[in-house]
């Protein structure tokens, strides 16, 4: 079931504002793309394109080198930003409904409604109505319906807000059982912690253009070495200062961490600490992808 | 036997209410089931069934549609029923003959005819045998070809029941051929004299007619366009504001066509209202049947079918306008911003043809209103009423309306495509005109 969703060149104005600005990236199947920017960078509008809910003065989104129309999207999964189900009708109705609109006969789809909600722990509920579920749960219930139709490729807008840790836990599991079987999964999120947990790779996106794109194991270990040293007596780090070669990036409560160039010597900024007081701590780092985001979007 | 009516009509209601009442687990079998999955067959409607399907299955089941449906078969049992038990019995009447003749027997018979009313004429030996049957309820009146007529209780003059105009009728007539009698009149004199007809009056001013039967359906039938309109009308505007609202749309738009989701709404909830308007008829019609009242003789097929018509194309009409609006709206207050000024036409076209209706005769407004699209629902079919228009000119109505309503959805189409996945504040008529004029 191997596919590959492309971005090309997307750009979208809104009036003044521009929402998407040549943007073009990749998502093959098999991982779990993290799908990240600050707030108005363009996420939704990107999302939103590769379901026709949005127009684009330019650029063309694939799936297997084929421009996305009706049939493919029909094999797609989407779980829109602001959650969207009928408040009045029962769950299994719901979810059976929209696996039919995706082109299912009602038998498959009643039976792979049962089998999402009793794989997200809503098995109970598929007679309740969607509004008398919790926050939680109805999170769940939107999940599989994206999910019903067992589509090629998951399109997630902010997936895991406002979940608690088993609810996360649940949708984390869901998302990734779905790479492993081959499926294309991009989600967004501003949980970078979690996002960090469960992509395999991450595509940044800031003003709509692309800033960062690669595994989180490539941007964790790019740039300059990364070195957090303890030393008793100085918790402002004052004697890091001033070392040809490295930057202080951040001082959190007595840990000093610092950016080392290509050609500084780590035995430098150990001497120097040493000369400043017991070294408690000195430990490469790699980069957390919350400061590789900051470091993309200029933040 | 009157309750028999009553029963009659509680067992169609609640065989209508079973009928849209799916219980869970068990229901998979039901009537409505059956009746939907053709709807639902991807092959055979595609997308566009799936969702008319969906439409017709939630709005039976909801509480609304039940207690409103309940509600309006009260009504029309009430409206069918209670004027006949108004008007009296038509059952029919044993009239006792004491000392009689064939020739009183005949008048009896014809007098009966005049006024509508069936009776059994049963010969009495003697007076007191007669009254005792009429005190027992056998005999409900006694005429003695001596010169008396009995009854159980006074009859008052302001009884307008078919048995107190008999019992009038009989005595008034009988009194005066015995006076003729007496006269001296040979039987062909009384007979000549018996079939004096009072002299035309005439008027300067035309007066008001009574109303004819055909007019009374039409009335019928527009108000019965009206209630299923408004309330029809309101659901697609609400059922449009509440999936932009749900933010469901985005989920249906990611695999639907906007104009298939905008088409299958409007098929379903058309399909219930239709569905809706013929049990009305057809309920109304066997009920008055049953009892005998006096409308069903007066449905005229001819009125009956021209609102059906015009219950169709008012519905094809509006329903697109209704929908349109509803995408631009969002919240409950700015969908009332809204209501108004969608039923005005609406309101004034039902108001003029029913003034139409009740005065007797069809103004030129009415006539003029016939052939615009948004009040001809209802001035078309008070027209038929009044018998005031040929084939040629309700054709011509019907044509303007379809011509009309296929131009209105292919903009509201466009209105709907624009406005539905806009969220936020209520979408301006001016944005859509810029946005429909690219």
């Amino acid at each position: 079931m191997a596919g590959m969703l492309e971005f090309d060149g997307l750009s979208r104005r809104f009036g003044p504002v521009t929402a998407l600005d040549d943007l073009s990236f990749s998502v093959p199947s098999g991982q779990v793309v993290g799908f990240l920017g600050p707030n108005g960078a363009g996420k939704t509008t990107t999302m939103r394109a590769v379901f026709g809910l949005t127009d684009l003065d330019a650029g063309s989104v694939r799936w297997n080198g084929v421009p996305v129309g009706a049939t493919q999207r029909r094999r797609f999964g989407y779980m829109p930003e602001e959650r969207g189900l009928y408040p009045n009708m029962l769950v299994a109705d719901e979810l059976e409904y929209l696996g039919q609109l995706h082109g299912m006969d009602r038998r498959s789809a009643a039976i792979s409604t049962k089998k999402w909600l009793e794989r997200l722990d809503v098995g109970d509920r598929s007679t309740s109505k969607v509004e008398t579920l919790s926050h939680g749960n109805q999170q769940r219930v939107q999940l599989a319906a994206a999910l019903v139709h067992d589509p090629e490729m998951l399109m997630l807008d902010e997936p895991l807000s406002g979940l608690d840790p088993t609810g996360i836990d649940a949708i984390g599991q869901v998302l990734l059982e779905q790479a492993r079987a081959g499926r294309c999964v991009l989600f967004s999120s501003h949980q970078l912690d979690l996002v960090e947990d469960l992509c395999e790779s991450v595509a940044i996106i800031d003003r709509g253009r692309l800033v960062a794109r690669g595994t989180v194991d490539e941007l964790a270990t790019s740039g300059g070495r990364r070195l957090a040293v303890r030393v008793d007596g100085d918790r402002q780090g004052s004697w890091a200062e001033g070392i040809p070669g490295v930057t202080v990036s951040e001082i959190d409560g007595g840990e000093v961490r610092l950016v080392l160039d290509g050609s500084t010597d780590s035995d430098v900024v150990l001497d120097a600490a040493r000369s400043a007081g017991r070294v408690t701590e000195f430990a490469f780092e790699r980069r957390r992808l919350s400061e590789v985001f900051r470091e993309a979007v200029g933040q | 036997m009157k309750a028999l009516p009553f029963i009659l009509a509680a067992v169609a209601v609640v065989l209508l209410v079973r009928l849209g009442l799916r219980r869970r687990g068990q229901g998979r079998s039901s009537q409505l089931r059956v009746f939907t999955r053709g709807l639902r067959d991807r092959r055979l409607l595609g997308d566009t069934g799936l969702v008319a399907g969906r439409e017709i299955r939630e709005r039976v089941r909801g509480r609304v549609f039940r207690v409103v449906t309940l509600i309006l078969f009260a009504v029309v049992a009430a409206a069918v029923v209670i004027p006949t038990i108004h008007a009296g019995t038509t059952t029919r009447q044993r009239v006792g003959v004491v000392a009689g003749s064939p020739a009183l027997d005949e008048e009896l018979q014809k007098l009966a005819t005049a006024v509508g009313l069936p009776v059994e004429l049963v010969r009495e030996t003697d007076l007191s045998a007669a009254r005792a049957a009429l005190s027992a309820g056998y005999l409900n009146m006694v005429v003695d070809g001596s010169g008396t007529i009995l009854v159980e209780n006074p009859v008052s003059d302001t009884d307008t029941s078919t048995g107190a105009r008999y019992v009038r009728t009989v005595a008034t007539t009988l009194g005066a051929q015995q006076a003729f009698a007496q006269a001296g009149l040979t039987p062909e004199q009384t007979a000549a004299v018996a079939e004096a007809k009072p002299w035309p009056v005439q008027s300067v001013h035309p007066g008001k007619k009574s109303t004819t039967t055909e007019e009374a359906t039409a009335l019928i039938g527009v108000i019965l366009i009206f209630i299923v309109l408004t309330q029809y009308l309101s659901w697609i505007l609400m059922g449009v504001m509440e999936e932009k609202a749900s933010r469901v749309i985005e989920v249906l738009l990611a695999t639907v066509r906007p104009g298939q989701l905008l088409a299958g709404k409007l098929a379903g909830i058309g399909a219930v209202a239709l569905l809706q308007a013929l049990s009305l008829v057809a309920f109304a019609l066997v009920l008055a049947e049953v009892v005998g009242a006096n409308f069903v003789h007066g449905a005229e097929p001819l009125v009956v079918v021209a609102t059906l018509v015009w219950l169709v194309l008012g519905y094809a009409f509006y329903s697109w306008v209704y929908a349109a609006a509803g995408s631009l709206a969002e919240r409950q207050d700015q969908v009332q911003s809204l209501a108004l000024p969608l039923a005005a036409p609406l309101i004034f076209g039902y108001i003029v043809s029913l003034i139409g209706v009740s005065s007797g005769s069809a103004s030129l407004l009415v006539k003029v209103l016939a052939y615009l699209p948004p009040t001809a629902p209802f001035a078309m079919p008070t027209l038929v009423g009044f018998g005031e228009v040929t084939w040629w000119q309700f054709l011509l109505s019907v044509a303007l309306s379809v011509v009309c309503t296929v131009m209105v959805a292919r903009v509201a189409a466009r209105v709907y495509r624009t406005s539905v996945l806009r969220t936020g504040r209520r979408v301006r008529l001016r944005e859509l005109v810029s946005t429909l004029g690219k």
